[in-house]
């Protein structure tokens, strides 16, 4: 009876824990893949985050540097399981960021391409990316509240 | 390691990362202004091109039924697969297209031109300045 007890809660144990696997790769592929598409041309980039009309050009300009370098670190981070926390930390808060932008383009009307994934994948409104970050955000949480502290 | 110590390494490393991206990568940005794009036409100059010229509005839809340039089309991002047949409806080969969205601020007008560029159309230019500089080109009379 206990042994069985034992092995059901040792399934229970791996089917968690390669859950949490599957998430986090999940999630390391798109902050890599976004990484990489933004960084193969960060001009590009800067004109995306320029459609915004939330920022000047300077402005505009160190975040195309910067943005893909941070990401390509949470990606290498999260793919790697090394300083999980405070790259889960750093998910969260950019999700958060790209969201409120996403938000304020939809509400001031802004006919945008979302400048996610650089040139590499074009998705036009910001409902969809939006919906996405959403749906990630709470893929965050799940992997914030059942990580080892 | 605490959260932030984790999350302040990090950041050292992605800043790491970024100043080298922004030293050494060959389409690193212009970080002081945007660069000259031969394709940026001023107002003057379209006026100097008179009625030749056919107007594509790159800003929502809402805000061009509100307002814009007589005869100007509605191409942008979001209304592309349905509006694309629509230019091409009322664009004769040759003819010069500029692009215009809000203001300077918007870079929408390049990227609709260069986009049209990719798809054919060699004579699309953005218009500096946007909406915002054809509406103080009217108020001036220009």
């Amino acid at each position: 009876m206990s042994s069985g007890g034992t092995g059901e809660a040792g399934r229970r144990l791996v089917a968690f824990r390669i859950g949490r696997l599957v998430l986090k790769t999940i999630l390391a592929g798109l902050f890599l893949f976004a990484a990489i598409a933004k960084l193969a041309d960060p001009a590009a980039f800067t004109q995306q985050i320029m459609n915004y009309q939330l920022v000047p050009w300077p402005v505009a300009a160190c975040m195309a540097v910067f943005l893909p370098a941070l990401e390509f670190c949470l990606g290498i981070c999260l793919l790697l399981g090394r300083l999980e926390s405070g790259a889960l930390l750093w998910v969260t808060i950019l999700l958060v960021a790209f969201s409120g932008a996403l938000l304020s383009a939809m509400v001031r009307g802004l006919a945008i391409d979302c400048g996610c994934f650089g040139r590499a994948m074009e998705t036009t409104g910001t409902i969809v990316p939006l919906i996405r970050n959403l749906g990630l955000l709470a893929v965050t949480a799940a992997l914030w509240f059942s990580r080892r502290k | 390691m605490t959260v932030w110590r984790q999350a302040g390494l990090i950041l050292l490393v992605a800043l790491g990362l970024a100043g080298a991206t922004a030293a050494i990568h060959p389409k690193r940005p212009s970080f002081l202004a945007p660069p000259q794009d031969p394709n940026e036409v001023s107002l003057a100059q379209t006026k100097e091109w008179g009625r030749s010229v056919l107007w594509v509005d790159a800003r929502s839809e809402t805000e061009f039924v509100a307002e814009h340039i007589p005869d100007a089309i509605c191409l942008n991002f979001e209304n592309w697969n349905q509006q694309f047949p629509k230019f091409l409806d009322h664009f004769n080969p040759g003819q010069r297209v500029v692009v215009y969205c809000s203001a300077t601020s918007c870079q929408l007008s390049r990227e609709i031109a260069e986009k049209l560029r990719t798809s054919g159309v060699a004579d699309a230019h953005y218009l500096e300045g946007g909406w915002e500089a054809w509406k103080k080109g009217q108020l001036e009379g220009r």
